[in-house]
This record gives C-alpha cells, sequence and structure tokens, in this order.
C-alpha cells in the first residue's frame, strides 16, 4: 500500500507539471489566458480529478467539481483531455475561433458542470446540488474550488449560512488562497483573513492545508467532515505563479504573459 | 373554474396541487410569504424552504437543484427576485439554460406606498434582454392558474410577474396559453395591446373610444417574451393605430417590444405607447394617484387618444 501510494503521489506530481506546461504553450498559441491563479489550483485540480477514490465522470452517483473561479479553467482542459473527454489536439486551438475551450469554462465541454466565470457563484450552485444529491439518496460528494480573492464577494458569504443551516456534509470547499487578486495582494485591497476562522465561525468545518502537497490533497479531500453533519472548508495554502520562479507571488501574471525569455525559462523550470 | 384570492393563491394553490403528487417540485422563497405556505408546511413541509433574505443564493441554489432534475419555482417581491439577482439569473439560470422559474410578487406600482425600491417598472426591460428566459405577465388569476402546469413541465428558464392583491377577472374560459395572446375584443381599424393589471383598464378605455366613434380592439399580451411575432403581424394587418398600455417604462417594456415588431415588418401603422416614465416615483397615496401623475389613468390616456386619434 505504502508503493503504491508513493508510486501514485510520484504519478500525479508529474502529471501537475504537464498541466503547467500545457498551460503555457496553450496561452501562447491563443496570446491570452490566466497562468498564475492556473498554477496555484493545479496541484489540487490534479490531487482530486485523479483521486483513487472520487469519481468524476462516469455514472449515475458521480462525484461532482465546480470550478468558481472559472478564470483557471486553463488548468482543468489538460486534465479532460488526458481523461479522454476532450481531443488532446483542441488544446492547441483554446481561445481561438472555433473551439469550445474558453478562457472561461461552459457546459459545452464535457465535464464542466456548469458555465462559470464571474466571481460568486459557484458554491451557490454548488448548494443546490449538494441539498438535491442528499434528497435524492445519492452518495456523491461535492467539491467546489474558490478563488481567496473571489471570497470577497458578498454572494459566497449568503451561499456558506446556507450549507452549514442545511448541515450540507456532502459539500466541500477548497478556497486557492494564494493571497493575490486580479491586481494586487489581498491584504492590500480587502483583507480575507483569518479565512479558517472565518468558515468555521459560519458553521463549516474548515482546515487549513499545503495545497501544493500532492500527499497531504491526496490524504484530505476524501475524507468526511470531523462533525458529520458540517459542510467543509480547506483553506488551501498555494502560491501564485507556483512553478516558476520569476511568475511566482506576481501579481502581474494573473492575466499577464510571460515574455520570449521568460517562456524559455518557464518551461526550463517546469521540465527539470 | 376554480376561483382564487387572488394571483398569488392562483400560483401556490396550482403549484401545492402538482407538488403533493411530486417530490421533486420544490420552493424557495427569499423569506416571503404566502397564504398557500400554510398548506405545504402542514403537508408536504420538505417542499418549502426558506432560504433567507438572501436572494442571490437563492437564485444559484435553485439551479443546482434545477441541474439535479428538480423542479424549482424561487419567490419574492419583483425587484428583490430580479434586479437584485440579475447576474445569476443571467449566468446560472439562463447561460446554463436550466429550467427555473421566477416567480415575482408586486408588479409595477403594487407596492405603490413602499416607494421605488419597491416599484416594478424596469424588470421587464432588463429581463428580455436575457437570452433562454420566457416572461410571463398575466392579466388576472385565471389565466395565471394556467401557466403553472406548463411551468412546472417547462424545460426553459421563465419569470412569471404577478400582481399584488384582489384583481379583477377578465376570463372565465380557457385561453390558449402557447399562443402568447389573447384577443379579449376583435381587432379594428385601432387596437389596443395590453398586460398585466392594465388589460383591465384598457377595457374600460376601450368603451370610453367606442362611445366617442372610435371602434377598436383589445389583445392581452400575457406572454412578452417571446412575443408571438408571426401571430402578431397576422392579427394586425388590417390595424392602423396601435396602442399599448403598460404600468411599465415605456423603456423597454410591451410598448418597446411591439415597436420593434412595427419596424421590422410594417411601414403603415402608427404606434401610441403608454406607460410608465423614466422617472423615480416618491408620491405617496396609492396606485391611483400614481396613475393620474404619470397620466396613466382611464381619464388620461382616453383624452390623449381622442385627441390623436382625430387628427
Amino acid at each position: 500500500m505504502p508503493n503504491l501510494e508513493n508510486n501514485l503521489i510520484s504519478t500525479l506530481k508529474t502529471k501537475s507539471d504537464w498541466v503547467r506546461l500545457s498551460t503555457i504553450e496553450m496561452v501562447l498559441n491563443a496570446g491570452s489566458g490566466h497562468l498564475g491563479g492556473s498554477f496555484s489550483v493545479a496541484d489540487i485540480l490534479v490531487s482530486l480529478l485523479y483521486h483513487p477514490e472520487l469519481n468524476f465522470f462516469e455514472g449515475h452517483d458521480k462525484d461532482r467539481i465546480i470550478l468558481s473561479k472559472g478564470h483557471s479553467s486553463l488548468s482543468i482542459y489538460p486534465i479532460l483531455a488526458d481523461k479522454q473527454l476532450i481531443n488532446i489536439e483542441d488544446l492547441s486551438n483554446y481561445n481561438q475561433s472555433g473551439s469550445i475551450l474558453g478562457g472561461h469554462p461552459d457546459t459545452r465541454v464535457p465535464g464542466i458542470e456548469i458555465t462559470t466565470g464571474s466571481l460568486g457563484h459557484g458554491l451557490s450552485v454548488a448548494c443546490g446540488i449538494a441539498l438535491a444529491l442528499k434528497r435524492s439518496k445519492k452518495k456523491s460528494k461535492i467539491f467546489a474550488i474558490l478563488g481567496d480573492g473571489e471570497c470577497q464577494e458578498g454572494s459566497v458569504w449568503e451561499s456558506a449560512q446556507f450549507a452549514s443551516h442545511h448541515h450540507l456534509n456532502n459539500l466541500t470547499v477548497i478556497v486557492d488562497n494564494n493571497g493575490i487578486s486580479a491586481t494586487d495582494f489581498t491584504e492590500n485591497t480587502i483583507n480575507i483573513e483569518p479565512l479558517e476562522k472565518k468558515w468555521n465561525s459560519f458553521g463549516w468545518d474548515s482546515m487549513v492545508i499545503n495545497g501544493h502537497s500532492i500527499e497531504d490533497l491526496i490524504k484530505t479531500l476524501n475524507k468526511t467532515p470531523k462533525t458529520n453533519k458540517k459542510p467543509r472548508a480547506l483553506i488551501a495554502k498555494t502560491i501564485k505563479g507556483k512553478g516558476v520562479s520569476f511568475m511566482e507571488n506576481n501579481p502581474h501574471f494573473h492575466h499577464g504573459l510571460p515574455n520570449e525569455k521568460e517562456i524559455i525559462l518557464a518551461k526550463k523550470e517546469l521540465s527539470s | 373554474m376554480k376561483s382564487y384570492q387572488d394571483m398569488r393563491d392562483a400560483v401556490f394553490e396550482e403549484i401545492f396541487e402538482i407538488a403533493k403528487r411530486d417530490k421533486n417540485v420544490i420552493i424557495l422563497t427569499a423569506d416571503q410569504g404566502a397564504q398557500t405556505f400554510e398548506k405545504f408546511k402542514n403537508q408536504i413541509p420538505e417542499q418549502l424552504i426558506n432560504v433567507g433574505v438572501a436572494e442571490q443564493n437563492m437564485i444559484g441554489v435553485a439551479s443546482g437543484m434545477a441541474k439535479e432534475n428538480f423542479k424549482v419555482f424561487v419567490y419574492a417581491i419583483i425587484p428583490f427576485v430580479t434586479l437584485r439577482c440579475l447576474e445569476q439569473i443571467k449566468i446560472d439560470i439562463c447561460c446554463n439554460n436550466l429550467p427555473v422559474n421566477i416567480v415575482g410578487i408586486g408588479s409595477g406600482y403594487s407596492y405603490a406606498n413602499d416607494g421605488p425600491t419597491h416599484h416594478a417598472t424596469n424588470d421587464i426591460g432588463i429581463m428580455r434582454t436575457l437570452p433562454n428566459l420566457e416572461i410571463w405577465n398575466p392579466s388576472d388569476s385565471n389565466s395565471t392558474s394556467q401557466i403553472i402546469p406548463y411551468l412546472v413541465k417547462s424545460k426553459s428558464p421563465a419569470y412569471l410577474r404577478i400582481d399584488r392583491g384582489k384583481v379583477p377577472e377578465i376570463y372565465s374560459n380557457n385561453i390558449n396559453l402557447m399562443e402568447g395572446f389573447h384577443i379579449l375584443k376583435e381587432c379594428k381599424n385601432t387596437t389596443i395591446i395590453s398586460t398585466g393589471n392594465m388589460v383591465d383598464l384598457s377595457l374600460k378605455i376601450s368603451t370610453d373610444l367606442e362611445k366617442i366613434g372610435i371602434p377598436n380592439g383589445v389583445i392581452d399580451c400575457y406572454r412578452i417574451k417571446p412575443l408571438n411575432k408571426e401571430l402578431l403581424i397576422k392579427t394586425l394587418q388590417k390595424t392602423k393605430n396601435i396602442i399599448t398600455i403598460e404600468e411599465n417604462s415605456i423603456i423597454g417594456g410591451l410598448g418597446s417590444s411591439i415597436s420593434e415588431i412595427l419596424v421590422d415588418s410594417f411601414s403603415n401603422k402608427k404606434l401610441f405607447r403608454y406607460g410608465t416614465p423614466d422617472k423615480f416615483r416618491w408620491d405617496l397615496g396609492g396606485r391611483e394617484i400614481l396613475h393620474k401623475i404619470d397620466k396613466l389613468d382611464q381619464k388620461s390616456i382616453f383624452l390623449d387618444l381622442k385627441n390623436k386619434l382625430n387628427q
């Protein structure tokens, strides 16, 4: 079992690097895309969508994922291609005429549950799905991935109240806590901390995890909440632009693109 | 035909009858009440969820439940269940094309003395720009009750706007729902097209015009989107003067919709549009007072039409 786990973790680390490299190629072809947040959430997406005890893509009782921070769609498309839900060749047409792979994900793409892009929407829809799943006696789990800047939206907290009031213990929120929103560090705009305490005080079972540790993510994601009736919030500490030294913690790379020299360096770092 | 206390009663009594047999029929209310809710609470409490004063979340929750094949109605006073959560309606419901039914109470100046925060005179113009969304604006309780079974079965997002309190009954028979409008008086050289609570007033103005020798027809347009353009164009062939009367902003409502048809399809007709002006109304005293201020009362519209149609 430990060997199997080690193999799995090693495989998933390779997948994360491949996802980041793929997104660089996609962005170069398109001339646009949100790299920073796609890199910070890549390990979370890989750990979720390849988790051996979760199943997002097949059957009546499949688990559900909502990428509420839709601007990180770049990182989910290579995984959908690897899972053969879309063609791998389609990645090169990202954000281009005739493609269904846009800057924000929509339901034309197999594997995408709902259209997202405007922040503060995904959690309320996830709450509705979670309630419906419970009423239908389905055992599926639902995961909503939010940005930390997104937690500045008031609608997030309307939904947080709803989920705890209705004991939606089949719902997990993962906050990609990279500390940077579109233009600046969140502590310079509207301070969102202490996130763990906030989610706890809204009636959630909240904990901080390392959002770049595949080991921790694999161990944590499929767990049920400590208190059975509560929804669960995982505050995943991440680094915006993770994996490329000059992009890490740099607000410019929320939507900024690397230049030619930087591209060579980025590819080198991600391949090493 | 069953009798209802008001349009709200018609909506929720009809939903209740269906919900008793189908546990997937759910009402979400943003802390807005209705008489029938007592029946839900006593007999099928799981199917009525008060989501609290949180309309944005309500729309998202409804979308998630609709995605899982529940038949969901959301309910609140019109400004709060439309403009307050407009982006959630646009994205969560309409972009995802999920069959959520939005029920808004208090069309036009229903909540007259509650001021512009509660007036619903902008919602038609704004909501009709949203792709995939149907807009229903019935004129009485009987026609309202006939829309509900359709909404439960429909696969489209829909917005049903209803008046508050008792309204005069227009229909004692079934309407042809899918035609989208009903000819109450056969179209003549002059035809009034109205919607919602103003249909009753339009019938009175129609009689006034007849008395001074201006024969005219009256159409109740209860489905504002999609408008049944083909049938309307056919119906209006012999009409020269078209009058629209609504308790909704002159910008973007029924009159605007009809004007778009006229520009696209006719070159020989005159259009006279009556609606609320591009203003917030702070005046107190009730709906009739506001109608007088806006010159939307029976006498003002009649005198204006008398002058214009005799020119």
